[in-house]
């Protein structure tokens, strides 16, 4: 006599699936705040900044702020050293960004161009997409530098 | 403002709507709602998922080559504003929409395949009966007694002499 197997019986292997699928989709993309570890995307000599500081916004700073950071790790013969603290100018961020058309954007990861207080770049080379909401933030230096524009 | 197509289903993008995802690589991936969205992130390939476009065009369930489709093709050059041509661009979407959508149901209806398999049996069982009963609206009944080529092949039932010789004078 033939029996159907009870559900809980049955080895549950789209149980796991469903599993991994939940942990993408509860994966929640937030600001640019204290304590985060951003990708350094030019030729500035710096590999890796923390976030001490977003210049704009309460909760933290979005795609296209700027940021005071504290670099982490660094090449060895650069403009940058480790330990030095910069302003660096979010070109990618993970967290999607409304845009004026109703879309909305988002990269990747979060990356940072180093600048100086006045808003120039450090290096000299732009890599990776950026977006072209730089260009309402007037670094247009870092537009014209970017090898894509997203 | 542009009408993108989502990459995953292929419907199209309006503004306001949907996400765009950027990869590292300067690929855009447009989406136009959540569902298209999380299935891309779970990785899944569009051409193996049974409600999108992608599939059914790879499975021969959708029309694929038409010349309609060469006026849709992405042209990256902008075009100077001409009132005349925008005007006549208009009436041509509309057109070329019209003649699209009705080569797109027709592939989809007389495919030898069939896409929609809704009864053939039945349907020709129907038609049969249909035209067994209505066979005077094509051809005259004494037409039909005449040449019997028309005629739909008759079962033979085996009657009494009495009884055809009362039909007899009804059939005249």
């Amino acid at each position: 006599m033939w029996q159907f197997p009870v559900s809980d019986q049955v080895p549950q292997i789209s149980g796991n699936r469903q599993a991994c699928g939940n942990r993408f989709d509860k994966q929640q993309r937030t600001f640019i705040q204290m304590r985060t570890v951003l990708k350094v995307v030019d030729n500035s000599g710096a590999k890796k900044v923390m976030c001490i500081q977003a210049l704009k916004g309460k909760k933290g700073a979005r795609l296209g702020d700027t940021i005071i950071a504290s670099v982490k790790e660094a090449m060895p013969n650069g403009k940058v050293k480790k330990g030095k603290v910069v302003y660096g100018v979010v070109v990618r961020a993970a967290m999607q960004r409304g845009r004026c058309d109703g879309s909305e954007v988002k990269f990747d990861d979060n990356a940072v161009v180093l600048v100086d207080k006045q808003g120039q770049p450090i290096g000299t080379r732009v890599f990776g997409p950026v977006p072209h909401e730089l260009r309402q933030k007037k670094h247009v230096k870092i537009l014209t530098l970017a090898e894509h524009i997203a | 403002m542009r009408l993108e197509k989502c990459w995953f289903c292929s419907s199209t993008v309006y503004p306001g709507h949907g996400i765009q995802f950027v990869r590292n690589d300067a690929k855009i991936f447009h989406f136009c709602r959540s569902k298209c969205h999380k299935n891309f992130k779970m990785k899944r390939n569009p051409r193996k998922v049974k409600w999108t476009k992608a599939y059914s065009r790879l499975h021969g369930k959708d029309m694929t080559q038409d010349s309609t489709f060469e006026f849709e093709r992405k042209r990256n050059r902008p075009e100077r504003y001409d009132r005349n041509l925008a005007e006549n661009t208009l009436k041509a979407i509309k057109k070329i929409d019209k003649i699209r959508s009705d080569r797109a149901s027709d592939h989809i209806k007389n495919k030898s395949f069939s896409r929609l398999k809704t009864g053939k049996v039945q349907r020709q069982k129907e038609a049969r009966k249909q035209l067994e009963l209505g066979i005077h609206l094509v051809k005259a009944p004494l037409a039909l007694a005449q040449d019997s080529s028309l005629c739909l092949p008759k079962i033979k039932v085996n009657v009494s002499q009495a009884q055809t010789e009362e039909n007899q004078p009804m059939e005249e």
